[in-house]
């Protein structure tokens, strides 16, 4: 998920750097109004909460790998979308100094990829089908995991985005690696969704005061959470559709085809093939399927764990004392 | 501070170690930086920028094993991302893309564990708060480190809790379901520890705004 130094060019990393460093100061001015003096330690705590929690190593169905949460909507639904994003900045900005896990010149893309878009837009997501759906604690968890999901894939259609204009000048095809990291990605949303909602169905059955109400005043405008919600929704959708569309040809080419122009013209035929012939005569399609597949059944998916999820804390909303080994302090 | 010594002051004093924080930090940027922009037509620059490093490396006492283990976490993975594209569609460009990107990303990844290693984090709020970052976001990453540590410890206590209970067994949905409420149950906690804090620091004049004080002890 962390994107390495390397991967990004260095012009790339930078605009996506100044983009980050606007979303974070405004974040802190608007945190400041939000949270008054009670943000420094609760911003801090929920970072560590995040960073800690990825150390809970979840088993990947009998695959060698293990996923772990991401946290963006969580954060973001228990301090808002300002607090949100400064705790998952500042967990990805802990873990590249002093993990080495993720870059630092590419800090910035990291930054903008998963906190300003997990919290942020994922925030936006959750606000939006709340007041759809209402207050209640089962709409609370399937907002959330629908948000999670949208903000997975956002992430990764955003990452698209930045290699598309990184690898531009180097004159490759980088269709492979899109295909690839948005197969990994419908994957790992499925999982954050899930643990994003188990987490906060249990938060909810317990103390149900702790998730704040998201149309307070002082929040997100409707008009910037419609904008935003809009946009989560077509980043989205461009991650699952855009290496199906760059497969077939484009436009031109398929109406040049549809009229037999292709025949007539000599060369065409020749180029059509040089762009999008690919070794294995066969598996011109590979990549498009499984990703457009791994897309609708991710989204079927979450929308059936939102569903159950939602039902699972209806039933479990009534607080329950829990002997849960806390010590009591 | 916590169990963990990562990040911390490891008491090693190499010739690394004693350049100003700034400076390192500076410094490996500055080779990221340069090691992305090199062209593959010119590999022997980049070949030379990965030894620099790697001499880097050893000056700073980082042992071969720790180095060759974390190579081993990181390779694999640079290894399929970067084969991906030849095995879209194989050509020459496509090739010495990948090759290139195989350099860059080796030689970016070795000078961040230098930086790792030879810059405590408590250097780093300092020189941070002294290039006039935010003080706000500066004492949230102070809190946040304080804490790390402590959660991670309430982490170890929760497993230890769960697997003296449930075995460690259970089919993969099982295991999804305790983990997230171990989460769930760290977040409760940490929370509530979050709000005493609060009310520790507000009964000790706290009024929102930061103070520091001056030398090493801003974290």
């Amino acid at each position: 998920m962390h994107i390495r130094d390397g991967i990004l060019a260095p012009e790339v990393c930078l605009a996506a750097g100044a983009i980050s460093l606007g979303a974070i100061t405004y974040s802190l001015r608007r945190l400041r109004f939000d949270l008054e003096d009670r943000a420094v330690p609760l911003t801090g705590m929920m970072a560590a909460i995040v960073f800690a929690g990825q150390m809970v190593n979840f088993p990947l169905f009998g695959l060698p790998v293990s996923g772990h949460l991401l946290g963006g909507v969580l954060a973001a639904v228990m301090l808002g979308p300002w607090a949100g994003c400064l705790a998952i900045s500042m967990v990805l900005i802990v873990q590249a100094v002093l993990f080495s896990d993720g870059g630092l010149m590419s800090l910035g893309a990291n930054i903008l990829n998963m906190a300003v878009v997990g919290a942020w837009g994922g925030y936006a997501v959750y606000a939006t089908i709340r007041r759809i759906l209402g207050n209640g604690a089962a709409a609370t968890v399937s907002a959330a995991v629908i948000a999670a999901w949208l903000s997975v894939l956002g992430a990764a259609a955003l990452f698209c985005a930045e290699f598309l204009c990184s690898s531009r000048s180097a004159g490759v095809d980088p269709r492979g690696v899109l295909s690839l990291m948005v197969l990994y990605h419908s994957l790992i949303g499925v999982g954050e969704a899930l643990i994003t909602g188990a987490v906060l169905s249990f938060v909810l059955a317990r103390r149900g005061d702790l998730v704040p109400t998201p149309n307070a005043p002082g929040s997100v405008g409707t008009i910037g959470r419609f904008a935003a919600t809009g946009l989560m929704a077509a980043l989205a959708v461009a991650a699952i559709v855009a290496p199906f569309k760059s497969e077939s040809p484009d436009g031109l080419d398929a109406a040049a085809q549809d009229l037999k122009f292709d025949k007539l013209e000599v060369e065409r035929p020749a180029l059509v093939l040089d762009d999008y012939a690919i070794p294995v005569a066969e598996s011109a399609w590979w990549p498009a399927l499984p990703v457009s597949l791994a897309g609708i059944v991710g989204t079927l998916v979450v929308f059936i764990a939102a569903v159950v999820l939602a039902g699972i804390t209806r039933r479990n909303v009534v607080p329950i004392r829990v002997a849960d080994g806390s010590h009591g302090n | 501070m916590g169990t963990s010594g990562i990040g911390s002051d490891t008491g090693s004093h190499s010739i690394c170690h004693a350049l100003p924080a700034g400076m390192k930090l500076l410094l490996t940027l500055g080779i990221i930086l340069v090691a992305g922009l090199i062209p593959l037509e010119h590999w022997p620059a980049q070949g030379l920028l990965l030894a620099l490093v790697f001499v880097g490396l050893s000056l700073a006492g980082v042992t071969m094993r720790y180095l060759v283990r974390r190579l081993a976490l990181f390779l694999p993975l640079l290894l399929v991302f970067g084969l991906s594209v030849p095995m879209a569609r194989s050509n020459d460009a496509a090739w010495s893309w990948t090759l290139s990107l195989w350099l860059r990303c080796t030689v970016s990844f070795m000078a961040g564990l230098w930086l790792v290693h030879v810059l405590p984090f408590r250097d780093l709020l300092t020189t941070l708060r002294y290039w006039h970052f935010p003080p706000a976001l500066i004492a949230m990453l102070g809190f946040m480190y304080r804490y790390t540590f402590i959660l991670w410890d309430e982490l170890r206590r929760l497993r230890n809790a769960r697997a003296a209970r449930d075995f460690g067994g259970g089919p993969w949905w099982r295991v999804w379901s305790i983990n997230s409420q171990v989460i769930g149950l760290l977040l409760l906690r940490a929370m509530e520890r979050a709000e005493r804090t609060h009310r520790a620091m507000l009964a000790r004049g706290w009024d929102g705004s930061i103070r520091f004080l001056d030398g090493k002890d801003a974290g």
